[in-house]
């Protein structure tokens, strides 16, 4: 149970208060759910950072998109360049939780939360993006990657804060993809999830970037997938290799969502079916987001 | 011609703006001067001897005012066909949800961790969740003392045998070999969930030797009852009031919580409040849609004559009886379905183990019998190279047909609900191949019950309807000024509700067994009638006309053929006048059948004016992932004369998602000792609006001849019934698999995918 609560008016007070041993909340979708149905109970400590404002930009450049920690999954969802040239990422950010989860809950949080399962990682640790982690001493950045150390821990000290995440954009001819297995339309979790990103240029794949969602404990790249694609022609022969590698990478679990083998049979069929969207944006196709919608029986008819 | 018509389109229901707007107060909204929290302390074990329990360390913490174990109640044992519970377990605990003991503290934290402090030694006993293991002859007995219990007769008891009925026409043995073609399936379903939004919460007040119980139940008077029985206190030192309700589906039936609250409150002095969390809800008694296995044997001629129906089915009662001790005959009735059988032998079997009690999940028994029947008819019908919606057409029962009891129908509309269904859904061209249509037909009886209710008016000519009649959400209590306004020539909205208060109120059965409208509904209207026959007679004597020659219109008792010679019954109502009326109405009684060979006869071997209905279903299936979308849904009913079409409409749409999930996502999955592993509603999937297809809905209005006031039966249960078989013949359909496990899931549908 919560005995100390303190809203902070500065970054600095919060990370005073996060050295203090205070746990960070901001959108509380994680923190306070998962307290409500038992997981976890609210720590004995609490820093709302909600009203820090400095945390809630976003800015592209040439180069990059920052986005601040406490942008909000429906930011995410509608800004313009997630939406031209980071697609998977706007794939991901328009389907977490329902309406409420994404008007409330904030990038940073569903990172530090680090579930294997979250929709935005694969997006991000596809197109290499960093995270910054600023404590009363300094801050460093680490790659979202590298982040998740496997279900709900990372490799932040307690004293550090994630204040902002910044996002290389991928060259023009680039497309890009998040799309997860879903029972239902809101209110869901990705039972099995893949992302995939493709440079083709001169009609042969440059670069790609796939990685799987709730087949691991922590969510990560496929490197076998990415040599099937790279130098081909983003075909289906190419991309049935790495649906194939893809599902030879997955480490899925039995649980009350499904059977190991369930999952391990959805890796491949969902990473086809991922690589062949993010193919499709890259030639210039449109493929709707959120793509999970359109290339599951969820299509609308 | 429905009586809605008279104020068209737009009768909007009383409570639905505060409901809307977020103004409405619930149970768990309320709080009073001094009020403790409440926490109970749940078993560890599924099944287990109680060596001790030791609350000493709880009651001694700081803050806690209250704890309260089976020995500070009387030692009285409840439930309605069989008494087999007590409110806080004393020797044993048979399921996961079993009461220990209740705290009461200054906070709720206090309260939970006092709960946890309770120490309670056990000696494990054998779980026994599987139902066919129940079955066994060595399986442990749930009830070790089951022979002592009171309880029905006619459930024929037998160890873990909590009942036993049979549904026998004719000798179904001899001439299911006569047949030409004879089909068989076994079809296994999964425990759902009712999962009302509102989990439950109660606060209790003593008042002297009175108690006051707000409850978020669907049955106060039953409430009441089972309030004053474990307390052994007289019914009228008990008062139950519901705030508004949100939602229950039948999970909130049957008397649970408010008698551990009455007895918290009294031993602390002050008032209780107890909101439940939402695993609390999960594993509340009644919660749950049972599981089963179905097993079902046809015999047809080439035609399709039913020559023979064998059935056995096996049902979960859960650990304890609470009040769906009738489940094995309405399930056996539902195995035969609104079909001609020339002869039938249904066996059913309501067992024990130490799983969840079962409850009255809206239309209890019936959408996974009609899953399984409906599914098993298909089949047939593949087996005699017919149509399906032709077999249908052939077997349904019409007008003079005779039931599996020989019960005699008068007009019946199933065979219309069935073309209704089939016209609404019909492609405009070819399906793609991914796509299938399937139907599905049923029936579910109507309840006739004892209920009461006051009408009075108000001196400004405004009235008041006072009913017991309890209002789920379902909105058949919002419809009562309805039919007063039609009995006394004003409008619905002249009317205001008092209900839900059990003081105040004459008894009514509760939101059960879709029956407001059908009993409450004849109550509303003979209390009405008796305010009309005092107007009459004020009029006349005013108007000094005859009584015969005088109507009730437009606000006004006017003379019939000269409207101009009227008074206001405003006027009448500010005279000075009492105008007060009660009514009750005659309670229908159930048709005339043969079920001479009938074993566990409890009621439902003859249907009272049975609502009957089709679905037509038509789905997309991902083959490689087995993902069901449900595109488009044509539900065609006959519920009798609709008073409220826009809220009866409303009942279709919410039954349609609702069987959508039972049949595609919704189940509660068990550990081996009965524990469930998902009681959140992360991983125990609802269907959500964004899920929820095309409803295309059809009334067909056959007047009851023995039901409610104007023609009218229920409508709130039926649209739950034929959505999963709808889709199970769909599926089939669509990728030539038959899936006989409920919920179809998407694992499970990709596995038959597999197979094919």
């Amino acid at each position: 149970m919560t005995s100390s609560f303190v809203s902070a008016t500065g970054v600095d007070e919060a990370l005073s208060a996060l050295a203090g041993g205070a746990r960070p909340v901001a959108g509380g979708t994680d923190l306070v759910v998962g307290a409500r149905q038992g997981k976890t109970p609210l720590p004995e400590s609490l820093v709302a950072i909600h009203g820090l404002d400095e945390l809630r930009g976003a800015s592209a450049s040439d180069r990059s998109l920052r986005l601040g920690a406490l942008v909000t999954h429906a930011e995410i969802a509608a800004h313009p360049v997630v939406c031209e040239r980071l697609t998977a990422l706007a794939d991901a950010s328009s389907i977490v939780g329902s309406h409420a989860t994404r008007a409330q809950g904030t990038l940073g949080g569903n990172l530090m939360n680090a579930s294997p399962a979250m929709e935005v990682g694969g997006p991000l640790i596809v197109f290499g993006a960093d995270v910054t982690l600023r404590s009363g001493a300094g801050e460093r950045q680490v790659a979202v990657a590298d982040l998740a150390t496997g279900p709900g821990t990372t490799v932040a000290e307690p004293a550090e804060l994630l204040t902002e995440v910044e996002i290389p954009l991928p060259p023009e001819g680039t497309g890009s993809a998040y799309v997860r297995l879903e029972y239902r339309r809101q209110m869901e979790i990705a039972v099995v999830g893949a992302t995939a990103a493709v440079t083709i240029a001169g009609g042969r794949v440059a670069w790609a970037g796939v990685a799987i969602t709730a087949l691991a404990p922590t969510i990560k790249l496929v490197p076998d997938a990415e040599e099937a694609l790279i130098g081909s022609d983003g075909g289906a022969a190419a991309v049935g290799e790495a649906a194939r590698a893809t599902a030879a990478a997955a480490e899925p679990i039995s649980d009350v969502r499904a059977s190991a083998d369930y999952r391990r049979a959805m890796a491949e069929v969902v990473a086809r079916r991922v690589v062949s969207a993010a193919v499709a944006r890259a030639r210039g196709e449109t493929v709707a987001v959120p793509a999970s919608s359109t290339l599951f029986a969820g299509g609308a008819s | 011609m429905s009586v809605a018509e008279s104020e068209p389109p737009t009768f909007l229901r009383p409570d639905g703006k505060e409901k809307v707007t977020g103004a409405g107060r619930y149970t768990a909204d309320l709080n009073l001067t001094g009020q403790l929290h409440a926490k109970l302390r749940y078993a560890d074990h599924t099944h287990a001897r109680i060596i001790s329990i030791d609350a000493g360390r709880a009651r001694a913490m700081p803050g806690v005012l209250a704890v309260v174990t089976h020995e500070d109640v009387p030692d009285v044992l409840y439930g309605d066909l069989a008494q087999d519970r007590r409110l806080f377990a004393k020797d044993r605990v048979r399921f996961e949800g079993d009461v220990i003991a209740a705290v009461a503290a200054l906070t709720r934290e206090i309260a939970t961790e006092a709960a946890a402090a309770i120490e309670v030694e056990y000696e494990p006993l054998p779980a026994v969740s599987d139902i066919e293991a129940a079955l066994a002859d060595d399986a442990p007995l749930i009830h070790e003392d089951w022979e002592s219990y009171e309880a029905d007769e006619a459930l024929g008891r037998d160890g873990n045998v909590l009942g036993y009925s049979t549904i026998v026409k004719g000798d179904a043995d001899t001439a299911v070999d006569t047949a030409d073609v004879v089909v068989k399936g076994r079809y296994v379903t999964e425990a759902s969930q009712g999962a009302p939004i509102e989990p439950r919460a109660l606060l209790a007040q003593w008042e002297g030797d009175r108690v006051t119980v707000w409850s978020s139940t669907q049955v106060p008077y039953a409430a009441r009852a089972g309030v004053a029985h474990v307390l052994q206190i007289p019914q009228s030192h008990v008062r139950i009031v519901v705030p508004l309700l949100g939602g229950g589906f039948g999970s909130k039936c049957d008397f649970h919580y408010e008698g551990h609250v009455a007895a918290l409150a009294r031993a602390a002095g002050r008032p209780v409040k107890l909101v439940f969390s939402r695993e609390e809800e999960f594993i509340a008694p009644d919660h749950r849609r049972e599981g089963m296995v179905i097993e079902l044997e046809t015999g047809a001629r080439k035609d399709g004559t039913l020559v023979a129906r064998r059935g056995r089915l096996v049902l979960d009662g859960g650990a304890y009886c609470g009040e769906g001790g009738f489940f094995a005959q309405m399930a056996a009735m539902h195995a035969c379905g609104p079909y001609v059988i020339e002869n039938v032998n249904v066996g059913s079997t309501l067992v024990y183990t130490n799983n969840q009690p079962s409850g009255s999940i809206r239309a209890p028994t019936a959408p996974q019998v009609c899953w399984a029947v409906e599914q098993h008819m298909d089949e047939l019908a593949e087996a005699l190279e017919l149509d399906p919606v032709e077999l249908r057409r052939r077997t349904l029962i019409a007008e003079g047909d005779e039931g599996p009891t020989r019960q005699v129908f008068g007009p019946i509309a199933v065979r219309e609900t069935l073309e209704r269904a089939v016209e609404m859904i019909a492609p405009d061209g070819d399906l793609p191949e991914d796509e299938a249509i399937g139907v599905a037909s049923g029936w579910w009886p109507s309840f006739g019950n004892q209920s009461g209710a006051y009408v009075k008016l108000n001196a400004d000519g405004s009235g008041t309807i006072v009913t017991g009649a309890q209002e789920n959400g379902s909105g058949a209590v919002m419809a009562l000024p309805v039919l007063v306004a039609d009995v006394l020539g004003m409008k619905p909205s002249d009317f205001s509700i008092l209900y839900q208060d059990t003081d105040a109120a004459p008894f009514d059965a509760g939101s059960s067994g879709s029956q407001t409208t059908m009993n409450n509904g004849r109550a509303v209207v003979a209390a009405a009638g008796e305010v009309r026959d005092r107007l009459l007679d004020l009029a006349a004597e005013k108007l000094e006309v005859a009584r015969e020659d005088l109507e009730l219109a437009d606000g006004q008792v006017r003379v019939v053929g000269s409207p101009s010679k009227a008074v206001d019954i405003a006027e009448l109502a500010g005279s000075g006048e009492q105008l007060l009326g009660k009514g009750s109405g005659p309670v229908p009684e159930s048709p005339p059948c043969d079920a001479e060979g009938c074993l566990g006869r409890l009621g439902m071997e003859s249907f009272l004016e049975p609502q009957v209905f089709t679905h037509a279903a038509r789905v997309k299936v991902d083959r490689e992932t087995g993902v069901v979308r449900v595109l488009q849904v044509a539900a065609a009913h006959d519920s009798g004369v609709i008073v409220n079409r826009l809220g009866a409409t409303g009942q279709v749409y919410g039954g349609v998602v609702m069987g959508i999930g039972q049949a595609l996502l919704e189940v509660s999955q068990l550990d081996a000792e009965g524990r469930q592993r998902n009681p959140h509603l992360l991983d125990y999937k609802l269907v959500t609006a964004s899920d929820a297809p095309r409803i295309d809905v059809a009334w067909i209005e056959t007047p009851a001849q023995n039901g409610g006031p104007k023609g009218t039966k229920g409508v709130g249960e039926p649209p739950t019934v034929p959505t999963p078989g709808a889709i199970a013949n769909a599926i089939a359909r669509a990728i030539g698999e038959r899936i006989r496990e409920l919920p179809m899931t998407p694992e499970r549908v990709w596995a038959a995918g597999q197979r094919g």
